[in-house]
């Protein structure tokens, strides 16, 4: 993780892409990490499958639903990531909702997820709130438990949230949920900014990012993006390779 | 404080009965309590997360130790033979041993244990896992000890186990027989003991949560991705100001009496008391209210709340399709714009409530992912939300979701207890004995009983949906079969696998067929206020005949559950108690399904 700030530092752009573990098999997952990391993506979200994700559109779900018919569970992630034979050399963070991770057991969670290679967790519908439920466990085997800020999020709220954020600052960049969009608002590039003045560590846009016309109208106002429908739908229909110019777009030394 | 376990747990109920207490005990060792592998991981299922889950074993493998800490899984082993000390290092899990304690010489074996914990017993006398007698506690007393490693066993009981703890102060007590009645362990024998071994300190314990507003012991909160967090701040805020606004509490008040049509009957039920040959029975009719069930007294809440907070757009999602009516009803009334989501499977056998809401100018999106029933309607609505949530206000129909829709959802429904206490005084001069309702996500239910939860002489009972019966695939029997989960923006009791993935729930009526229950419910299932049974398919179709023919009132299939579990209360019931029954709603959204399934009826 440490290596995000340092790249910010150097003024490059972050490209983190998001994958469903297992959607295609399990044995899918290794091979993708070590596509994305040869690809020259900057860290990995690995999601993990759930019968109710309330926060993902429809390319997500479906994948997800996929991932759960060849029966995927977040224990199977977990053992399949301790197994990899190759390096991975990209930070990995796992991508799930809370419930699959309270069944888990939250301790159980992060000591595993330690073992995998993990260095950072995403809950999307864990609120800052609440996260005591996970963070304290998190702390103890040195993962980030990432949070999201968002359009609606208020100034008071969002002070107190970046404060205490660790790792990167997920910023969601559309009032809804994830999926490919034609354009962004208006309004993101004043709130990517806003988020990226406070915050310690480096923002990325995430949720709707899919084009190069996302990329350049916030390049200026964030550190990296996230990419996950566009990506995941790429794997599925097996022509990831149409999402190069995408990654190049984002981490390729951009002149001022 | 002191923690509690209760070993030796054979069966469900014993399981729900331990809840609070800290850790539960299932033995594998030969004894007459003893359990398969299989049977601890069943049991294991009901019990909360941070419950220990410890297995008892007598000199057994460490492969066959191991095997049942990963298959159950266990958190903690206790060893009652000889265990080398080897064999202990190896296991993974923390590790408790037992000693019996005879003489002060034995007490000295004690501080020479690797294990983790040290379990201290009376010789036995059974089999070696325990003995159920008293040994002499001052053997403790002047020696050095560790008492945070302390875990007292032995001839404990609800009596004794207080001057236990002071005589000892463990790090835990451990009871088994002494919270049993024949040989069998008793619910109220164990809950009585965790009270007793916990004293008033219990309610703080149950508080364990970050921040307990919006919780009912550990369920509730505000599970729901961050673009909706100010939403439901800016709801909580606003109830809390509406709630104490007597002009907000005139309005939705008005609009109950002269729209809604209440007060409603507590209407005796003459025929029916006959024929059950038990207590006398009274039905509280949210069957006569506008649009036909109770659905509505929230629904006007909700609506007057959302325009208070300037949205004039609604989102629902329905089940039975009741809460979509109420809700396009009051949308009509209120000319808000209405949007419900309905799984595909519930617009087919609630043809009728379809056809209404359309009529009433709603919009209704029909769900097709998962089961297409309520929960993917929830689903779909809650992500209609996220997305349109600056202008459009979710009116739950349930005591479900997010805090403050819990609470507030049962605040709304409360006029139904209220009234009825209120009636049955007038009726009776005195409180019912008994109050059956039936639970979906447990609005109706919640709403009568809240008024009563402190008047311990009512005993409460909530009706669930055990479809073709709870040890088959198909049920929604939540309480009965569930375990602790987030799902729809709250903690509570769901229906899972091991993996944390929901399943999916089976009721014949839609309004039940939901695998989760509304948090409060989760923490009255816990703390025993409320006993929940299930009632299946058939029996609630049975039931549905026999209110109909004896009171010339057809009840929905939802309530049909509430009565045919009334008929199993009456049984053990006398003429001179009083049984309520809470009829949620009318079976006219129900007849294509009656039709259909009484085919041939006489
Ligand atoms: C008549 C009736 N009763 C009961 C219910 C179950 O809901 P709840 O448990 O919230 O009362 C429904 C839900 O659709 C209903 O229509």
């Amino acid at each position: 993780m440490k290596r995000l700030a340092e790249l910010k530092q150097a003024g490059h752009k972050a490209f983190v892409a998001y994958i469903m573990a297992g959607d295609g098999g399990i044995e899918k997952l290794g091979e993708q990490i070590q596509y994305l990391q040869e690809r020259g993506v900057t860290a990995i979200e690995v999601g993990i499958p759930f019968s109710d994700p309330v926060a993902d559109g429809p390319t997500i779900e479906a994948a997800g639903n996929r991932a759960l018919a060849e029966g995927i569970t977040l224990e199977k992630v977990l053992d399949e990531m301790q197994r990899f034979d190759f390096e991975v050399k990209v930070p990995l963070v796992i991508m799930t909702y809370l419930n699959p991770v309270i069944r888990f057991g939250a301790e159980r969670f992060t000591q595993e997820a330690k073992k995998a290679g993990a260095s950072g967790i995403i809950i999307p519908d864990l609120p800052f709130e609440h996260r005591q439920l996970i963070e304290p466990f998190a702390k103890q085997q040195e993962l980030v438990l990432i949070q999201l800020v968002t359009l609606t999020t208020i100034d008071s709220r969002l002070e107190e949230i970046l404060k205490q954020a660790e790792g990167f600052v997920y910023a969601v960049t559309v009032t809804g949920i994830t999926g490919s969009r034609d354009e962004l608002a208006e309004e993101v590039g004043a709130f990517t900014r806003k988020v990226r003045e406070l915050s310690p560590v480096p923002v990325y846009a995430g949720f709707g990012i899919s084009k190069e016309s996302h990329v350049d109208m916030l390049r200026d106002d964030v550190d990296g993006f996230i990419v996950g429908s566009a990506i995941v739908q790429a794997f599925h229909e097996d022509r990831i390779e149409d999402l190069e110019p995408l990654i190049d777009a984002v981490t390729a030394p951009h002149s001022v | 404080m002191t923690r509690v376990k209760i070993c030796g747990l054979m069966e469900e109920q014993h399981v729900k009965a331990a809840s609070q207490a800290d850790a539960i005990g299932f033995v594998f060792a030969p004894s007459k309590r003893r359990v398969s592998i299989e049977r601890a991981q069943e049991l294991s299922r009901l019990a909360n997360n941070d419950m220990q889950r410890i297995g008892v074993f007598v000199n057994a493998s460490y492969e066959e130790i191991e095997n049942a800490v990963k298959a159950v899984p266990l958190t903690m082993v206790q060893l009652h033979g000889d265990e080398p000390d080897e064999l202990i290092q190896r296991i993974e899990v923390p590790v408790i041993q037992a000693f019996s304690i005879r003489t002060p010489d034995d007490v000295e074996k004690l501080n020479n244990s690797i294990a983790d914990y040290i379990l201290v017993d009376a010789p036995g006398t059974d089999y070696r896992g325990g003995s159920g007698h008293v040994f002499d506690w001052s053997l403790l007393e002047n020696v050095a000890l560790d008492h945070s490693r302390l875990i007292l066993a032995g001839g404990l009981n609800r009596d004794n186990v207080q001057a236990a703890i002071s005589q000892t102060a463990p790090f835990m007590v451990d009871v088994s027989s002494g919270v049993e009645t024949d040989g069998r362990k008793d619910e109220v024998k164990i809950q009585q003991f965790i009270l007793q071994a916990k004293g008033d300190s219990m309610e703080r314990t149950q508080e364990k949560t970050i921040d307990p507003v919006g919780f009912f012991g550990r369920y509730g909160g505000q599970f729901v991705p961050e673009t909706l967090m100010k939403a439901v701040k800016e709801l909580e805020a606003a109830y809390e100001d509406a709630k104490n606004d007597a002009e907000f509490q005139k309005e939705y008040h008005h609009y109950l009496k002269e729209y809604v049509g209440r007060e409603q009957p507590l209407t005796f039920a003459a025929r029916m008391t006959e024929a059950w040959g038990g207590p006398k029975i009274y039905l509280k009719r949210e069957d006569l209210n506008h649009t036909g069930a109770h659905k509505v007294n929230n629904a006007i809440g909700q609506a007057l709340l959302a325009q208070r907070m300037g949205k004039r757009k609604i989102v629902a999602e329905t089940g039975a399709g009741q809460h979509g009516v109420a809700t396009a009803t009051i949308c009509a009334l209120f000319d808000l714009d209405c949007v419900v989501f309905m799984g595909e499977e519930d617009i087919k056998r609630q043809q009728l409530n379809v056809f209404r809401m359309k009529l009433l100018g709603a919009r209704v999106e029909s769900v097709t992912k998962g089961s297409g029933t309520l929960k993917d309607a929830v689903n779909e609505a809650l992500r209609y939300w996220v997305t349109n949530v600056e202008d459009t206000h979710y009116l739950i129909g349930s005591a479900l979701g997010p805090h403050p829709f819990p609470t507030m959802v049962r605040d709304f429904q409360s006029v139904i207890g209220k009234e009825t206490k209120r009636q049955i005084l007038e009726k009776e001069g005195r409180l019912p004995d008994a109050i059956v309702a039936c639970v979906g996500g447990g609005s109706n239910a919640i709403g009568m009983f809240h008024p009563f939860i402190e008047d311990a002489s009512v005993r409460l009972i909530g009706a669930e949906a055990a479809g073709d019966g709870v040890d088959t695939e198909r049920h929604a029997a939540t309480l009965t079969k569930g375990s602790e989960g987030v799902l729809h923006g709250a903690m509570m009791k769901i229906l899972q696998d091991d993996a944390g993935q929901v399943q999916e729930a089976h009721s014949i009526s839609a309004g039940l067929d939901y695998p989760g229950i509304g948090p409060e419910h989760a923490h009255l299932a816990d703390n025993g206020r409320v006993t929940y049974e299930a009632i299946t398919d058939d029996e609630a179709l049975a039931s549905v005949i026999e209110m109909s023919r004896l009171e010339g009132i057809i009840p929905a299939l939802e309530s049909a559950h509430a009565i045919a579990e009334a008929k199993k209360q009456a049984q053990s019931m006398t003429a001179d108690e009083l049984l309520v029954i809470c009829v949620s709603g009318r079976g006219d959204k129900d007849m294509a399904t009656y039709a259909e399934k009484l085919e041939g009826l006489s």
